[in-house]
């Protein structure tokens, strides 16, 4: 299967028919993945594909925008087409993409791997990307689903204990802003923490400045966010954003039936309006 | 003969320095993530913790402060200042933590020195811890140090069987150690580790003589410019400062800024000086291996304790950087590969 991804994309740069392929390569560590843009056949032997290649590529289709890219995609990392299509950011026609079965990935970061799988795997629906070009079906058996154990488990809790939990893990953010750079569904030209004037947020790396990004990031991905659970692993102090997200995927399809980048007709509930969300109460 | 300290003596000393009121800043288990924190007692110090996810800079250089509040009363205006009177302790530096302290004094102390940074740093005593074991990310002896190098500390401690070997390395440590139940005996010190070596040689130069080529653009290609790598390292000291106000009172609060931040080099009239991946990645490191030891005669910015190539999501490792340099350097300078 490595091979097959190998030669698709010598087969897409020898043609001509992309610039670039965004796969996976093997980190400095010997045993994580990390991306690599190979822009010529010969660079395509460095590809590798395994249960380490977390990574969602797709969000690097933001930088490329305009340039024929062609990309790996898991089926989580395959909702960021969908969405960045229906959002207007991306050209289907540019985007190669390049799928990939998934039976679910390892949490990685640099020098240690684990056997299990992430837990948000445990909640994905998919098995097959939702949009492919080409498909590649990487053999293994998938665990079996788990839903958002974490999720009912912060449900169970009375907001006041919710409220503590969760500023008990803001307190740590040191806003970095990793989770922000490496969400698809986050690339406003200026974020609203980035704005001078008026400025919504003080500078202050500090507990209630760090509480209201946190809030407003994840409000801001209500009915966008794929699940790739990117924010969640880069995270340098462990902050369980997916729990947030999780929470708020439920919330919105509880409310509208809509799970954003499964297919490519369905419209956010953000573009469209029907008439009968005036009489839903909440 | 050397002096011992045991285990119960250590905490013993550091709850006896807590008491007298000296704040002491050491690893800490916060979650799961070990960080540097003001601790209560002596006894919450993650003693055999490797790194910290961030480096101890936060103490001396905090993530905020407020450099000083204004209020508006009666048509007057009361100015105070943001001061740290008091005495702290930085415990369980690692040698390469030790050096970092001494890279940022190197700006801080500076005439006109940073009034905040040098009123901590004269008031915080470096209790360091060295390496018994390397991680392999290390790369401290490329970098002017070493796992068992006492410099720029004022307490040395090594680990040994039962306690501690100790080692005062300056007047400050000296008077700290009062304190101390030391016992005199022969205490057989432990091999240092050997972390890996990078060629490190003339890395001005050569990176001088590859600021303009491609290879930038493609390292960049994977950065997501996110700021973890100047947040977590022990030597990135840019910041930024902005006025809170309220009512009839401001507050002017300097916090931690990275070169990778949007915005971050933009100018009066929205000009962005450094608009490509390539050019905003080669940034950090021409600060740490071209612009710092062109500016401050010599020393390079890093210190090699590989935290952010540990943190880094995508992978930018700072190793394969110099090597990488190091390589292309002998092999195409000067055949006018440019970019930018």
């Amino acid at each position: 299967m490595v091979e097959e991804v190998r030669d698709k994309a010598r087969e897409l740069l020898s043609a001509g028919t992309v610039e670039c392929v965004i796969g996976y390569e093997r980190a400095t560590d010997g045993i994580t993945a990390r991306p690599l843009f190979a822009y010529s056949p010969e660079e395509a032997d460095r590809f590798i594909l395994d249960r380490t290649c977390v990574h969602n590529l797709a969000r690097y289709l933001l930088d490329r925008k305009g340039k024929p890219t062609a990309v790996v995609v898991k089926p989580c990392d395959s909702r960021t087409i969908n969405l960045l299509v229906h959002e207007n950011q991306i050209e289907r026609d540019k985007v190669f993409a390049i799928g990939v079965t998934c039976p679910g990935v390892v949490e990685a970061h640099w020098g240690e791997t684990t056997e299990g799988l992430q837990s948000r795997c445990g909640s994905c629906p998919l098995e097959v990307p939702v949009v492919y070009d080409h498909l590649i079906t990487v053999p293994g058996e998938r665990q079996p689903r788990t839903g958002f154990p974490e999720l009912e488990k912060l449900e169970a809790m009375s907001p006041q204990e919710r409220l503590e939990f969760w500023q008990q893990q803001f307190q740590r953010c040191i806003r970095c802003y990793a989770c922000r750079q490496v969400c698809p569904g986050c690339y406003c030209p200026i974020c609203f923490v980035d704005q001078l004037d008026p400025m919504w947020v003080g500078i202050k790396i500090a507990p209630p400045e760090n509480q209201v990004w946190h809030l407003i990031r994840a409000f801001h991905l209500a009915g966008r966010c794929i699940e790739c659970g990117e924010c969640q692993r880069v995270c340098p102090v462990n902050i369980p954003l997916m729990l947030l997200n999780q929470k708020l995927t439920a919330e919105v399809e509880g409310m509208f039936d809509f799970r954003p980048g499964l297919d490519a007709e369905t419209l956010p509930p953000f573009a469209t309006f029907r008439k009968e969300e005036l009489e839903a109460e909440r | 003969m050397s002096r011992f300290l045991s285990l119960d003596g250590l905490l013993a000393w550091l709850d006896g320095l807590l008491k007298e009121g000296t704040v002491v800043v050491a690893p800490t288990l916060v979650e799961g993530v070990s960080l540097y924190q003001p601790v209560p007692a002596a006894a919450e110090i993650d003693l055999d913790g490797g790194a910290t996810v961030l480096s101890p800079k936060e103490w001396l250089f905090p993530q905020s402060h407020t450099l000083f509040t204004v209020e508006r009363r009666d048509g007057a205006a009361e100015l105070k200042e943001g001061t740290f009177d008091g005495r702290a302790v930085l415990f369980g530096l690692h040698p390469c933590d030790a050096l970092g302290v001494h890279l940022m004094d190197v700006p801080f102390l500076a005439e006109p020195a940073d009034a905040s940074y040098r009123e901590r740093r004269e008031r915080t005593a470096l209790v360091g811890l060295s390496c018994t074991r390397c991680r392999p990310e290390c790369f401290c002896t490329s970098m002017g140090t070493a796992p068992d190098d006492p410099a720029h500390l004022d307490v040395m401690l090594t680990p040994v069987e039962g306690g501690y070997a100790v080692a005062a390395a300056s007047e400050k440590g000296e008077a700290l150690l009062a304190s101390a139940v030391l016992e005199e005996k022969a205490v057989p010190l432990p091999e240092p580790p050997v972390p890996d070596r990078l060629p490190t040689e003339d890395l001005p130069r050569v990176f001088r003589a590859l600021f303009g080529h491609a290879y930038w653009g493609r390292v960049a290609d994977r950065c997501i410019h996110c700021n973890i790598c100047s947040y977590v390292c022990p030597t990135c000291y840019c910041f930024d400062v902005r006025d809170y106000s309220r009512g009839n009172t401001a507050e002017r609060v300097q916090s931690w800024e990275s070169c990778q931040a949007p915005g971050f080099a933009r100018i009066a009239g929205g000009y962005e000086p450094r608009p490509s991946k390539a050019a905003k990645m080669r940034q950090r490191f021409a600060h740490k291996f071209l612009y710092f030891p062109e500016a401050f005669d010599g020393p390079l910015s890093c210190t090699g304790c590989g935290r952010c190539v540990r943190s880094c999501p995508v992978n930018i490792d700072i190793r394969e950087i110099i090597g990488d340099l190091q390589r292309i350097g002998v092999s195409s300078v000067g055949s006018g590969e440019k970019q930018d």
